[in-house]
């Protein structure tokens, strides 16, 4: 259901992807892994068309946009297939936390206000908000800024959920908390990409581990295959230092 | 001949002055909406660089940012009937008010397009992930938080522009500048005159400050 064909990126001379391919299935839990600047973000930005890919396609939930001729509207709907939870919270700073995840119910699928609110409010709830439902960001810590984040993203209806190293702009005493509603949606077999450096989660939660360095994927398999068997020698060596930490 | 300070000719004058407070506050509000669709308009067409539009956006500022009020009234009432029939039945007061607007929405649509430009972009790329179209975005997230940051500019061109109806006096509107001047001539207290319409203006602009206060305070509640 979600399929990336030769997928490249170049900023300027500068290639961070190179002819990506990689598929993920309905109810599939990715993490991908490596070193800092191998293009992991990106390629979760240009899922979401938030980077806009120099050649290949990306096709989530029936809707196929080609890099080289893709337009407004294709785009639009493609976005609409999928959901963005950034490192950064970007929460809509003039908005609740329940209009805040109402939002794209509201704008984008015409949910009746009512209705829409009630929705929201069910989710925040299942990701441990109930009292914080009429909170500004502002007033919110950085844990509970994600979990909106993560609620908001749930509402908007995608069939995937791309995670942008959700906890690393964090206090460490509030990466707990985010871990574990993504652990319940895991659970839920809700389909996420994941990008992280928490490795312990990607062991524990991940289906499927993808190993990037220097815009190629290198290696992929379960977490076991990956972090107690990796077949290559850059692999074993970004597992070998990651899991030292 | 020297005269002494005729504090009692102000208090009778004022309640005279103020009769013709509503049409220098009518132009003031008139101009001021005007200004705001207008600028609004034009700092979209610039932000998001809508073909052609966009350089004529820019020279429309540059032309009534580069020029004084003052001629751009002139222009306005005195020459443009000249050439085009359809200005010659325009009354002074209209004219005041388009050419106010013109003026103030110029600086006014460069305030908005830095208050766009200065929200994060993060909030922006938040819309698009959910699927919303810039549009959407703009109207939603984006301009409800620009309006935030460029209230207080706006709100100063507000004070700005309540003082500048004073100039439509040269186009003959009868608005309280006029009238001041009349009765300062029949009077010859010039002095006195002046400054009664000076404390008028004074104290509208310090209750529209007292507005400003509160506007700013309810839009700080999320932050």
């Amino acid at each position: 259901m979600i399929k990336v064909t030769k997928l490249s990126k170049s900023f300027d001379d500068l290639a961070v992807l190179k002819e990506i391919d990689f598929q993920v299935n309905k109810g599939e839990i990715v993490v991908i892994i490596g070193p800092s600047g191998t293009g992991k973000s990106t390629l979760l930005r240009c899922l979401n068309y938030l980077e806009t890919p120099t050649s290949g396609i990306v096709e989530i939930g029936g809707i196929a946009v080609d890099a080289q001729k893709h337009n407004n509207k294709q785009v639009t709907q493609l976005r609409q297939q999928s959901s963005f939870v950034f490192q950064n919270y970007s929460l809509f700073a003039n908005k609740t936390a329940i209009e805040n995840v109402a939002e794209s119910l509201i704008t984008v699928w015409k949910t009746p206000r009512n209705e829409a609110k009630q929705t929201a409010k069910a989710i925040l709830i299942k990701v441990g908000l109930e009292d914080k439902l009429n909170f500004y960001p502002s007033q919110l810590s950085g844990g509970q800024q994600q979990r909106v984040g993560i609620a908001r993203a749930m509402a908007a209806k995608g069939e995937v959920i791309l995670f942008d190293e959700p906890t690393s702009a964090l206090d460490p005493e509030w990466v707990e908390e985010v871990l574990a509603v993504m652990q319940q949606l895991a659970e839920e077999k809700q389909t996420m990409i994941v990008v992280t450096h928490e490795m312990q989660f990607a062991r524990e939660v991940a289906d499927r581990v993808i190993f990037m360095e220097g815009g190629y994927i290198v290696e992929q398999g379960s977490p076991e295959q990956i972090f107690e068997n990796p077949q290559q020698a850059r692999t074993q060596a970004f597992v070998k230092r990651a899991l030292k930490r | 001949m020297q005269s002494s300070f005729d504090l009692q000719y102000i208090i009778e004058l004022m309640p005279i002055l103020l009769k013709y407070l509503g049409v220098t506050m009518e132009m003031a509000l008139w101009g001021f909406l005007f200004a705001l669709m207008l600028s609004l308009s034009l700092a979209l067409i610039r932000v998001f660089k809508v073909p052609v539009a966009h350089h004529l956006a820019a020279l429309f500022i540059s032309f009534f940012r580069g020029t004084p009020l003052l001629v751009q009234l002139f222009i306005l009432y005195y020459g443009l009937p000249q050439f085009m029939p359809i200005f010659i039945g325009m009354d002074a007061f209209t004219a005041a008010i388009i050419g106010l607007s013109l003026h103030f929405s110029a600086y006014m649509a460069e305030s908005i397009r830095a208050a766009i430009l200065g929200i994060d972009k993060s909030q922006m790329e938040a819309c698009l992930s959910l699927g919303m179209t810039r549009l959407q975005a703009m109207k939603r997230i984006i301009l409800p938080q620009a309006s935030r940051v460029a209230t207080p500019s706006l709100m100063n061109y507000f004070i700005d522009m309540i003082k500048s109806t004073s100039l439509a006096f040269t186009l003959g509107v009868a608005e309280i500048m006029a009238k001041a001047q009349m009765e300062a001539s029949s009077s010859f207290k010039f002095f006195e005159s002046f400054l009664a319409v000076a404390v008028i203006y004074w104290v509208v602009v310090l209750f529209f400050t007292r507005i400003q206060h509160l506007l700013e305070k309810r839009l700080n509640k999320a932050y």
